[in-house]
């Protein structure tokens, strides 16, 4: 069991960008958006240029959650499962035409794109890293930000999940509902917010997928009475408890 | 034996002493061979025999590559959801290292044994020719999986291929995904939430990345040159590198983690090298050791011109009296995601072939031209040896991701 502080969240996906939205989907949560994204006007205009989809509501969620003094401070663990495959596939059919590739559009479909932009964005110097996990992704991600609390016990880490809806050709293959959605959690050893313990246990695959997104499961968690959260249906589960 | 305190001056009062993680043992295929035996004498021989011309990568232009050449392993049928060139790579590293994490499950519990592999590739060179496919005849190949192209795969596979149950996942931050893998490894086995972690990264040369670096104009025509006044880009590569990490003490321990970000560009280092500078001395913060202390350094050293000048200078600016240094990529290949990981097993393997007291160290392969502009560094030549001691290796990724690595060690 490992003790952390949840300090702050922020969530935004299309349509929903208030904490008072959110606290209403927590309460009645609905089929969320595929497509939209938000303005991002923090962003200075030839950065906003260079963010796709993803990028604005990952950042947005990020600038969301964090004081302007923050935001240069903190580590940051950026997750997603589908990350910018999207721009990797549309790299890809220039490939099979024989097309030349664009510079700028393959140094921004890394799977750290997000994080990179961010940095630059928030002109922060601190660690940061990019997870995918498959279905796992939202319990990994928030593990790689223990670790990184592990590494550096004083300086809060900035973990942000998001994710946009897969290319249909790609979508085909799996079964998950197309959602635009992106949280973000302030997390830190100690200081005001929310106690929580968090622990791995082993479990048998269910292959029984939760109806929202584990980021947003955590999020009507958070904003619900019990004690105790469980996400993942694999060969690992990941607790949540209020301490 | 204890070559670890030979040579270094530690700085005490930093911080409380790290928790033990052993870099217990290790799989690796790359340009230069497979395994530990067959790389460590091509390594110290600074061979480049190994390294071919492809034609077929990017149109109209051949390509000098640190292929993996040979059959790879075949994807056991019940992982074939996960079977592409990456995955290969990974068996073939891991292969060697199966009754050892066998043995842990039985002693451990499958539960306690974790995965954290870097790519920066995963499977998109197979998904390359699925689109191919798909534009051809209107569907993706039967053969095509979404778990062979996603990052989370990559780690996904090796946990299935071993009958893994404890966490699970992949790091990519382009070219230093290799390197994180191995410092959340650690922070892992600090946690008490795993008693081993089945660590290191694989990249798969492919279409993208050659396309995407030629695009960038970052890609040399020749075999890299690095730090050279003649440098003209990188040469690609591809490869795998996997430690079995424990909490014990003793033998080659992962000792510092430096991590930056430079918060400058998307592709290009920022020129005053800030991030590079401050990941080398977060590393040696870490470990609690002073400059001096370092035996040898990896560089990134991936032969463009504005890496390789930002980090000599960086360099310099960290040590006043650099240690012997090279660049490993001329001999290998850029493997992109998985460089940090190869890098720290050539260095893992430096330490581990230490004799009396003393390194043997890999060349920096190059023209020996040393560019003006550049801190005059001593880089090792072929031969060259150290007072043993600990060593340090940088990977410097897009998006201005920096992590430097120290290990210490010796022989078990």
């Amino acid at each position: 069991m490992i003790a952390v502080t949840l300090q702050r969240w922020s969530a935004w996906a299309p349509g929903r960008a208030s904490a008072e939205a959110w606290r209403g989907w927590c309460a009645e949560p609905a089929p969320l958006e595929g497509e939209g994204e938000p303005a991002a006007r923090f962003l200075p205009p030839l950065l906003r240029r260079r963010c796709g989809p993803l990028a604005r509501i990952m950042l947005q969620a990020a600038f969301d959650c964090c004081a302007a003094g923050e935001l240069a401070r903190v580590r940051t663990v950026f997750a997603s499962r589908h990350g910018n495959i999207n721009q990797s596939i549309e790299l890809l059919e220039h490939l099979a035409a024989r097309e030349p590739l664009s510079p700028a559009r393959f140094s921004h479909s890394v799977h750290n794109a997000q994080a990179g932009l961010f940095s630059i964005a928030a002109a922060n110097r601190q660690a940061s890293s990019s997870v995918a996990a498959m279905e796992d992704t939202f319990g990994c991600g928030f593990l790689e930000a223990l670790c990184h609390l592990e590494r550096e016990p004083d300086r809060g880490v900035l973990l942000v999940m998001g994710e946009v809806p897969l290319a249909p050709t790609f979508a085909a293959l799996l079964d998950e509902r197309p959602a635009s959605y992106a949280l973000a959690l302030l997390l830190a050893r100690g200081g005001e917010g929310t106690p929580l313990a968090f622990d791995l246990e082993a479990a048998e695959p269910n292959g029984a997928p939760a109806p929202w997104p584990d980021a947003l499961e955590f999020l009507r968690w958070l904003h619900a009475r019990e004690p105790r959260l469980r996400l993942g249906s694999g060969a690992r589960r990941f607790a949540f408890q209020r301490l | 034996m204890t070559l670890a305190l030979s040579g270094a001056r530690r700085r005490s009062e930093e911080r409380p002493p790290q928790a033990p993680c052993r870099l217990a043992a290790l799989g690796l295929v790359t340009a230069l061979g497979r395994g530990p035996e067959e790389t460590w004498p091509r390594l110290l021989a600074g061979d480049q025999s190994r390294l071919r011309v492809r034609g077929d990568l990017v149109p109209g232009k051949s390509l000098v590559v640190g292929e993996v050449t040979g059959p790879l392993p075949a994807i056991p049928q019940r992982l074939r959801r996960f079977a592409c060139r990456n995955n290969a790579l990974t068996l073939a590293a891991l292969e060697p290292l199966e009754p050892a994490i066998a043995e842990l499950v039985r002693s451990a519990g499958r539960t306690r044994v974790g995965v954290v592999l870097g790519s920066s590739t995963s499977g998109v060179g197979d998904a390359e020719v699925a689109i191919r496919h798909r534009r051809e005849t209107g569907a993706l190949a039967t053969a095509f999986h979404y778990e062979q192209l996603e990052f989370g795969g990559a780690a996904r596979f090796a946990a299935e291929l071993l009958g893994l149950a404890g966490p699970c996942y992949t790091l990519s931050t382009a070219c230093s995904s290799g390197a994180r893998a191995l410092a959340s490894a650690r922070s892992l086995l600090a946690l008490g939430l795993c008693d081993a972690v089945v660590a290191g990264a694989t990249d798969s040369l492919c279409g993208l990345t050659t396309n995407g670096f030629g695009a960038l104009q970052l890609v040399s025509d020749e075999v890299a040159n690095p730090c050279s006044a003649n440098r003209k880009g990188l040469t690609l590569g591809e490869g795998s590198a996997i430690f079995l990490a424990t909490r014990e003490a003793g033998g080659i321990q992962l000792r510092g983690v430096g991590e930056s970000s430079d918060a400058h560009h998307m592709s290009a280092p920022d020129p005053d090298g800030r991030g590079a500078e401050s990941a080398m001395r977060g590393a040696l913060a870490d470990a609690g050791l002073a400059p001096e202390a370092i035996a040898y350094l990896n560089l990134h050293g991936t032969g463009t011109a504005l890496n390789d000048a930002v980090e000599c200078a960086a360099v310099a600016r960290v040590f006043p009296a650099p240690p012997p240094s090279s660049s490993t990529k001329p001999l290998v290949g850029h493997a992109l995601g998985a460089a940090g990981a190869l890098e720290a097993a050539f260095c893992w393997l430096v330490l581990r072939e230490a004799r009396g007291g003393s390194l043997e160290l890999p060349p920096h392969a190059w023209d020996g031209r040393r560019d003006p502009a550049l801190p005059d560094l001593p880089f090792a030549a072929k031969g060259a040896r150290a007072p043993a001691g600990p060593v340090m290796t940088n990977s410097f990724g897009f998006g201005g991701n920096n992590c430097t690595l120290v290990l210490e060690g010796g022989p078990a």
